[in-house]
């Protein structure tokens, strides 16, 4: 309790310091492009109920700890944007109202499996993305390919002959700092990360090591650049010098291209799956999901928000303003929907891995990439790493180990 | 009587805490214990030990000394050089000067720190720009691990020389023109007034400016932060930006107070040296 007081005092002190404006308005937090365009979708929400919303964008790099804190200090909002794997987490701490399961109908599949927490709904999915390849079709054309190869080695061939026409640029850009690359390989490779019931890690799996060893060969060849992303401070420029030929991120890259079309004409890039080492392979989706708070003094108002996001056409019109995907399945039926661009994105959500729902799987995600980058930089070999990323997540899941094992938690 | 509000203030804003942070790091607080209180546990000096054998807290606890040996002879050489220059008789317009190499100290962190890291980016920073026009290769400044610490500590002094500064001309208009007169006159050179003349008599200045800059690099947080993220290869990960990531990101309060209560004894350490040193030079 006086933990709690002290931590509260913090919060207030930095995450409740703007007092609200408008003391009617709902709360709504979300984070990145989300949040920036948000209150475009407020308006037609205030039109049509009067309800006014305020709208805070949150940056990536702060999110879950202004969560948390917010969470310790009472001052959540009423309706927040949360990544999926995420949920698992807030619902634990009570931070979630639950979800009926009528709203969680025509869902993509695989969206509410993402956000189910100890067998309950605490999210609404809201959009869904998955990474694939942005690909400078004219930079990889000069090389002899119309497109990228779609599995590993063909890929890799690509890579080489690109590196060799031009030595002082590369084929993608992989941030040192982001796991999604690595762990998307591991997905494909079909690597579990995590065993006994999720308490203990499982990275010295013959598949883990193969997906790390073709990682740090990225880099190795030339082919992935070794920079962090506090040190490329315009991806989409240099995207656009041809620095790198192919870019793997997520749908909301659309809206840099288009406001960026300039510098990249449009004809010049196109985008393609994510290459497998062979064959169709499973890869990991990332799903927003919109939740109400259990703190919400406007529980009514805020789940008419939440049905107003996640409806049809506001995800129509959020995919044309910042180029998210709808998780809500009739959405797809727009022809919309139907754009080439978007095929990529359609192909892979249909093969989703699945996310382990743990509280500390964020942790892990990070522990694992700033061990996986020892490995790129030479610092360390693939399987001293892998042993010491296993004894690094056995120690992080230890509290949850001993709970497992007392029983209280599933 | 009249200390009450005065004592009041300390023992709620600093004794309190502390005595808080020291009985979080004797438990096992984590996001658990934010969803049920009867999920916390005593463990005594359980997060100590599993502390002092995680290697990340070893290389944070190396990166903050390297900052602290580095960065405090450059930041109070940096003061004490312009307040040399400042000081002499052929400057004209001191004002101007004083106002110009001040103005860093006040500016935002975080807004110079993302200008910095386009000063210092690789391939089309200005300071990479102006060594090639000396024949210097480009070099990798918040790439590479190993010139990572140094690259944020020009940043660095660049910031905060200028509040030193003020202090040591302050300092400096005390020493006896009479001493330095006749240090000259008896044919002493520049170094030699320097070191026997104004140097013990700006003493105690130089060991407030070092007792302090030794605290503050010792918990420097911000810079590494907003430019590297802790990175490359943790190599700029500090003792505070380590406790930050535990406590306040991943919400493992009890290590988090650990690591606040083993800097706190670190600093304490060395404030302790510096004021033995102090004492025996006369200048506490």
């Amino acid at each position: 309790m006086i933990a709690g007081a002290g931590v509260a005092t913090a919060s207030w002190a930095t995450g409740a310091c703007t007092r609200r404006a408008d003391p009617d308005a709902l709360q709504f937090w979300a984070m990145g492009y989300e949040g920036d365009y948000s209150p475009h979708l407020a308006t037609a929400f205030t039109r049509s109920t009067g309800t006014r919303v305020e709208t805070q964008s949150l940056s990536w790099t702060e999110a879950h700890e202004k969560l948390l804190t917010a969470f310790a200090g009472e001052s959540l909002p009423d309706v927040f944007m949360l990544p999926a794997h995420w949920v698992g987490e807030f619902a634990m701490i009570g931070a979630l109202a639950r979800v009926g399961d009528a709203t969680l109908v025509d869902m993509l599949p695989g969206a509410v499996d993402l956000t189910r927490a100890g067998g309950s709904g605490y999210a609404v999915p809201w959009v869904i993305g998955t990474q694939v390849q942005y690909y400078r079709r004219d930079l990889i054309e000069q090389a002899g390919y119309p497109e990228p190869p779609a599995d590993w080695a063909g890929w890799r061939q690509m890579g080489l002959a690109l590196k060799r026409r031009r030595p002082d640029a590369f084929t993608i850009l992989l941030y040192l700092n982001w796991p999604e690359a690595l762990l998307t390989f591991a997905a494909q490779l079909g690597a579990g990360l995590l065993r006994e019931r999720n308490t203990l890690g499982d990275f010295a799996s013959p598949e883990f090591r193969e997906a790390l060893r073709f990682y740090k060969s990225l880099f190795d060849d030339g082919l992935a650049p070794r920079a962090l992303a506090t040190q490329i401070q315009d991806p989409v420029g240099a995207f656009a010098q041809g620095y790198f030929a192919i870019y793997p991120d997520g749908p909301s890259l659309l809206l840099d291209m288009r406001r960026r079309a300039a510098e990249i004409p449009p004809d010049n890039w196109r985008t393609a799956v994510m290459p497998t080492p062979h064959g169709p392979a499973p890869a990991p989706g990332v799903c927003q999901t919109l939740v109400v708070a259990a703190t919400s003094r406007r529980p009514r108002e805020a789940w008419a928000l939440v049905r107003h996001m996640t409806s049809v056409p506001s995800g129509l019109r959020f995919q044309r303003l910042i180029g998210d995907l709808p998780a809500r399945a009739s959405a797809w039926r727009d022809p919309q929907l139907a754009n080439p661009r978007l095929k990529a994105f359609a192909d892979q959500l249909a093969h989703l891995a699945p996310t382990p729902a743990l509280v500390e799987f964020e942790q892990i995600r990070m522990e694992v990439q700033l061990i996986a980058e020892r490995v790129v930089r030479g610092l360390v070999d693939v399987n001293t790493a892998t042993t010491e990323m296993n004894k690094r997540v056995d120690l992080i899941l230890a509290k949850r180990r001993a709970l497992v094992q007392a029983g209280r938690i599933a | 009587m009249f200390v009450l509000p005065v004592l009041a203030a300390i023992v709620l804003m600093l004794i309190l805490p502390t005595l808080l942070a020291l009985a979080l790091s004797v438990t096992d607080y984590s996001v658990y214990a934010l969803a049920d209180w009867s999920n916390l546990r005593f463990v005594g000096v359980d997060n100590f030990v599993e502390l002092f054998s995680t290697p990340l807290f070893w290389r944070a606890l190396g990166n903050t000394a390297v900052f602290a040996i580095l960065g405090v002879p450059m930041a109070i050489g940096a003061s004490l050089g312009a307040a040399l220059l400042l000081n002499s008789a052929s400057v004209h317009w001191k004002p101007l000067w004083r106002v110009l190499l001040f103005a860093p100290y006040v500016t935002s962190v975080v807004a110079t720190a993302v200008v910095w890291r386009f000063l210092l980016n690789t391939r089309f920073g200005l300071l990479n720009y102006a060594l090639s026009l000396v024949g210097i290769a480009p070099v990798d400044w918040l790439g590479n691990p190993r010139l990572s610490i140094p690259a944020i500590l020009l940043f660095v002094t660049w910031k905060v020389f200028g509040y030193n500064m003020v202090v040591f001309t302050a300092a400096l208009s005390a020493v006896p023109q009479d001493l330095e007169e006749a240090a000259r006159l008896d044919g002493a050179g520049r170094w030699t007034r320097f070191c026997h003349v104004t140097l013990p008599a700006i003493g105690p200045t130089v060991l407030l400016a070092a007792v302090m800059s030794v605290a503050g690099f010792l918990q420097i947080f911000t810079e590494p932060y907003v430019m590297t993220l802790g990175g490359p290869a943790q190599s700029t990960t500090t003792v505070l930006y380590f406790m930050f990531d535990q406590g306040l990101k991943w919400w493992n309060l009890g290590q988090a107070g650990a690591v606040a209560f083993v800097l706190f004894l670190l600093i304490l350490a060395l404030t302790f040296v510096q004021a033995r040193m102090g004492r025996r030079h006369e200048w506490l």
